[in-house]
């Protein structure tokens, strides 16, 4: 190990200078501005007076806010129940080696790579009952499926589609996880005549748990403020059932209602410190745990 | 039978990935608004010409490709020392950092595009693929330090060494030895770069008013009051195919990507 010493940390520091300026000019500075902006009513960028903390408490003290920081925490919370699993299943079975796990690689990439925009119309064209495969076969099969009017049918449509675009980067970051288990612990375990559950318990999971957590946080932090994609769907409705905290700052934005606007999205900023010191707290605490295991 | 439970388990999970897509790429043959010669619902090709003979979405595809492909020289290019950094030296504040760093990473980008539309604007870098490529890297930049610092640790520190006591500067170091010794992490962080940046929609649309606008932009324009749903699907097809092309690319190394050390 190097030595802590001033001339390394100075180089350390260096070293860091590029990346660093680049996340200062559109990361720190943009937040800086944010929060200077909602303490004003802005009328033009040269036309605001000072309202002081007046947006925050308007937000705070909202039911609107209340209820969609529930129905945001109900879609991660969701999404997260259907896609670990899922995406753990995905990585545990997929083939160790040859044509077919490439195979596989590629295709649960596949999503990945499809401009988010593009998402829901592909979505909405595949359960249109008139031309949509799937929506061809629910008619078929009797079941109206109406995503339109019925939010229930909004919510189901919204997590499958999130599962199909997502499960991938779950099941993907697992397979890495899991290809650093040295082949002599799987050995060891047939010899130990260790059952399918008892080398899942004892031997994959643990390796698994620092890759779970960053896709967890990954995973929570896109759903918990999807906006893209929920808005191309039914853009919040049916009345304001899938209403999302991204999709109320969207619309403060449209509106031009700046002040506000920078309010919520100091606000959002600030959930998503909280949410990433929690996670990152636990990260240290495992990596803690793995070096002493060492 | 586990043998054949799992052929069908693959086959389900194609099934699952491929229908919607298959569903876009049919589409975008097919003829789907009034035409004089051309049937309704009939075979065409006319969708694609139809593409590249609108200028502002042949532009379009253009535009999108030169901000992904800046986007990833400049993430490359900055977390490259950033991650030779937290990867071969002790400093205090190095935790600090890191937590910045995934702090911005998952920062929603609706949060960010007033602020940054009005940093740009004052500075000139709206409506150029410039700054959507800079502004991309708000989420790309420690995606790529993360990844390149694994791939830097899992070399031997003695590699380092041995370079040095050949004369080796570090500078020279980095881009000579070390560069080479991790050509599949750099792959790596370029896929992962590319991706989000192609993918990305809120800032690139709010950096562009007037020019130099993405495909999502040229795509959601095509919404209106008659929708032509097979020249959407037609654009949409051409814009998986550099993904694809990527994916391809990258294929054996994108399981390897995340190691991830805090």
């Amino acid at each position: 190990m190097a030595g802590g010493n001033g001339a390394q940390a100075g180089r350390a520091w260096l070293f860091l200078l590029p990346a660093l300026a680049v996340m200062a000019f559109v990361g720190a500075i943009p937040v800086a501005i944010n929060a200077w902006h909602s303490l004003f009513d802005i009328l033009a960028l040269d036309d605001k007076f000072w309202v002081g903390t007046e947006w925050y408490r308007d937000i705070l003290t909202s039911d609107r806010f209340y209820a969609s920081l529930g129905r945001s925490l109900g879609f991660s919370a969701l999404v997260i129940a259907v896609q670990f699993p899922l995406g753990l299943f995905i990585a545990l079975n997929l083939p160790r080696e040859g044509i077919f796990r490439s195979l596989g690689l590629v295709l649960l990439a596949v999503p990945l790579v499809v401009p988010w925009i593009m998402i829901p119309p592909i979505w909405l064209s595949l359960v249109d009952p008139e031309t949509g495969q799937v929506g061809r076969a629910l008619t078929w099969a009797g079941i109206e499926f109406d995503w339109k009017f019925n939010a229930v049918h909004t919510w189901i449509l919204l997590i499958v589609m999130d599962t199909w675009h997502w499960v991938g980067m779950v099941a993907i970051l697992a397979c890495s996880g899991l290809a650093t288990i040295p082949p002599a612990f799987y050995q060891a375990a047939a010899i130990d005549q260790a059952s399918r559950v008892q080398v899942f318990r004892f031997i994959e999971l643990p390796k698994l748990r620092a890759v779970l957590l960053m896709a967890l946080l990954l995973r929570f932090m896109d759903s918990f403020m999807i906006y893209v994609e929920a808005f191309g769907i039914n853009s919040g409705g049916p009345g304001l059932s899938t209403a999302f905290l991204s999709l109320d700052l969207g619309e403060d934005i449209k509106a031009f209602n700046y002040g506000p606007a920078a309010a919520r999205s100091v606000i959002y900023f600030l959930m998503s410190l909280l949410i990433v010191y929690a996670f990152w707290r636990l990260m240290r605490a495992e990596d803690a745990e793995e070096a002493e295991a060492r | 039978m586990t043998r054949l439970l799992k052929v069908a388990g693959f086959l389900a999970l194609a099934l699952f990935i491929l229908l919607p897509l298959s569903q876009a790429v049919t589409l975008s043959f097919v003829s789907t608004v009034t035409r004089e010669d051309v049937p309704l619902g009939s075979f065409t090709w006319l969708n694609y010409a139809n593409v590249f003979r609108t200028e502002r979405l042949a532009a379009s595809l253009i535009n999108s490709t030169i901000y992904v492909t800046l986007n990833v020289a400049l993430c490359i290019a900055v977390a490259l020392p950033a991650a030779y950094a937290f990867s071969r030296f002790r400093f205090r504040g190095a935790h600090a950092v890191f937590f910045a760093l995934l702090a911005f990473r998952v920062t929603p980008t609706v949060v960010l595009s007033l602020p940054v539309f009005l940093v740009f604007a004052r500075v000139d870098l709206l409506n150029t693929p410039v700054g959507v490529a800079l502004a991309h890297a708000v989420f790309n930049v420690p995606i790529a330090i993360w990844i390149l610092e694994s791939f830097i640790s899992a070399v031997p520190r003695a590699y380092d060494e041995t370079a040095f006591m050949d004369g080796h500067s570090t500078g020279s170091f980095i881009l000579r030895r070390l560069v080479p010794a991790i050509a599949p992490g750099i792959g790596t962080a370029a896929f992962f770069c590319f991706m989000f940046s192609w993918v990305e929609v809120v800032l690139a649309r709010t950096l562009t008013i007037t020019d130099g606008k993405p495909i999502t932009t040229a795509i959601q324009s095509l919404f209106g009051f008659s929708t032509d749903i097979g020249l959407v699907m037609a654009m949409t097809t051409l814009s998986l195919i550099p993904g694809l092309a990527m994916i391809w690319l990258v294929r054996n190394h994108i399981s390897r990507g995340f190691t991830i050390r805090v």
